[in-house]
């Protein structure tokens, strides 16, 4: 049982968090280089974004019912705003001097999007996504406490339920090593290089 | 000594000198595309906020000339070096490479910015193949090429380094390699050594003579520096401020290459005081209009506050 949970929840989390990512990153590119979309979505991003993940439930449930699709639906929203806003302003505060550098070198359009804006705004863009996974873990936990559909948050509800102490500390101990092995697993590679590269000191 | 002055003699300022030996070190081929003219022609340019940086300037700098643009902040300098660049486009007036309107960035015009401006995440190496990477040059060969360069410069033994490992004086020389790799026609270097000290300065400056006499591109090179530009150009451009417009040109008649310390030092002085002069007058009118009324005249004793507000100076 604690082992299905586990493998439900991972999965979720992987599924959803991947979709955040892109979601994430191609909106806060847009964003930081389209005036257009700045000013037609700009504010509602931020404002949304102060909404906690856990508020979409309701609306998920009442257009997708009790899916899984709901549940992802509140991990998605929960983790794309923010890395959105991180990607945005890492991508407007990407040197001025090293654009035109490129420019001046012939990179236009997709190249110098590729090839010069998205790798020197890396370092912020990876905070983002950072951020992001922390958001979509702790919606996911609400959504499965709120939401029978096994992982990781129903477990808590049922150890709750049965007033299984050991149950419930224990998954929260659990949630704790998931939280730090993905740290380590998924961004600390890129932590590192960043810092080797950029010369910056790398976070513990 | 002479040689040199000889050869200046017959040809005409940055004119191509296929008979000029002495230029060359021997057993040096001039590596690469000789240099190209590029022109302004009755060029006004405004920013957006109708702050006009250059009112109706005109500008020739010849194929293979060395060129420096020398005046006060807010001269158009940097806009001039912009324009040719292609980073802007002209207001009023046109901009010319060998005849031919500039329409946008290109790498036949190479920019050296005052920060080297290198690309952080990649190796001294990746930075200087860059260029050709754009332009679809394979592997093998951009690695060939990004050797000779870095040899050029003096930094192959830096090739796997990352720009924050090297000193700003070592980043300016990779930016130089860079804007080498393209062989461009056109060097345009926005005050490349403003930020280095001194001993690095100078030994940057000989490095580039050496460039400009072994690949004869034709190099334009802003500087506030007067020093500098009597140091580096066959022709020095005083610029003044409000709205930026050329001043003066003035030619420097040393022969090269040219060395600091030895007996052209005198004309050098020479050359710098004069340029001086006429840059202070553009200077003062600066500082008036931004100290407002707390400036006084330079060698005009105490200084007083019109307000007599006491300790205001502190």
């Amino acid at each position: 049982m604690l082992l299905r949970a586990i493998v439900t929840s991972v999965l979720r989390l992987g599924l959803g968090y991947g979709v955040a990512l892109v979601g994430g990153v191609l909106l806060g590119v847009g964003l930081a280089r389209s005036r257009a979309l700045k000013e037609l979505a700009g504010p509602l991003v931020l404002g949304l974004s102060a909404v906690p993940s856990i508020c979409w439930l309701p609306l998920a449930i009442l257009w997708f019912g009790l899916s899984e699709l709901a549940i992802q639906v509140v991990v998605i929203l929960g983790a794309v705003l923010p890395i959105a806003v991180a990607t945005e302003s890492a991508v407007a505060q990407v040197p001025p001097q090293l654009v035109r550098a490129a420019r001046t070198m012939g990179a236009r359009g997709p190249r110098l999007l590729y090839g010069v804006i998205l790798p020197a705004a890396f370092p912020g863009i990876l905070s983002g996504a950072k951020l992001g996974w922390t958001f979509a873990l702790r919606s996911l936990m609400a959504g499965e406490l709120l939401f029978v559909s096994g992982g990781l948050g129903q477990l808590l509800e049922t150890g709750r339920d049965l007033g299984d102490t050991a149950l419930v500390l224990g998954v929260v101990v659990l949630i704790v090593a998931l939280g730090r092995l993905s740290d380590v697993l998924l961004f600390r590679r890129f932590e590192l290089e960043v810092s080797r590269r950029w010369g910056t000191e790398a976070a513990s | 000594m002479s040689v040199f002055a000889n050869t200046l003699d017959r040809a005409p300022l940055g004119a191509e000198v296929p008979s000029a030996p002495p230029l060359r070190p021997a057993g040096r081929q001039p590596t690469g595309r000789a240099g190209a003219s590029a022109s302004l022609e009755g060029v006004s340019f405004s920013f957006a906020s109708d702050r006009v940086a250059i009112e109706t300037t005109s500008l020739h700098v010849e194929a293979g000339e060395f060129v420096c643009l020398v005046g006060p902040s807010g001269s158009g300098k940097s806009t001039i070096l912009n324009l040719l660049a292609g980073l802007l486009a002209p207001s009023a007036g046109r901009v010319l490479e060998d005849g031919a309107p500039i329409a946008g960035p290109s790498p036949a015009r190479a920019v050296v910015f005052q920060d080297a401006a290198l690309f952080p995440w990649l190796t001294l190496q990746q930075n200087v193949e860059y260029p050709l990477a754009l332009q679809g040059v394979p592997k093998a060969e951009r690695a060939a090429r990004s050797a000779e360069l870095l040899r050029t410069v003096h930094l192959l033994r830096f090739a796997a380094s990352y720009p924050h490992q090297l000193s700003g004086g070592m980043r300016q020389r990779g930016a130089i390699a860079r804007a080498l790799a393209t062989d461009p026609k056109v060097l345009l270097m926005d005050e490349p050594f403003a930020a280095l000290d001194a001993q690095t300065r100078e030994i940057l400056q000989g490095e580039v003579e050496r460039l400009f006499l072994e690949t004869r591109k034709t190099i334009v090179f802003v500087t506030h520096n007067v020093r500098e530009a009597v140091r580096l150009a066959d022709r020095v451009v005083l610029m003044g401020t409000r709205p930026g417009r050329v001043l003066r040109e003035v030619p420097i008649a040393l022969e090269r290459p040219r060395r600091t310390g030895d007996a052209s030092d005198a004309r050098v002085h020479a050359y710098a005081a004069e340029l001086a002069a006429g840059i202070r007058d553009e200077v003062e009118k600066i500082a008036k209009e931004e100290a407002d009324d707390a400036w006084v005249a330079p060698g005009g004793g105490v200084r007083v506050d019109p307000r007599r507000n006491l300790g205001s100076g502190i």
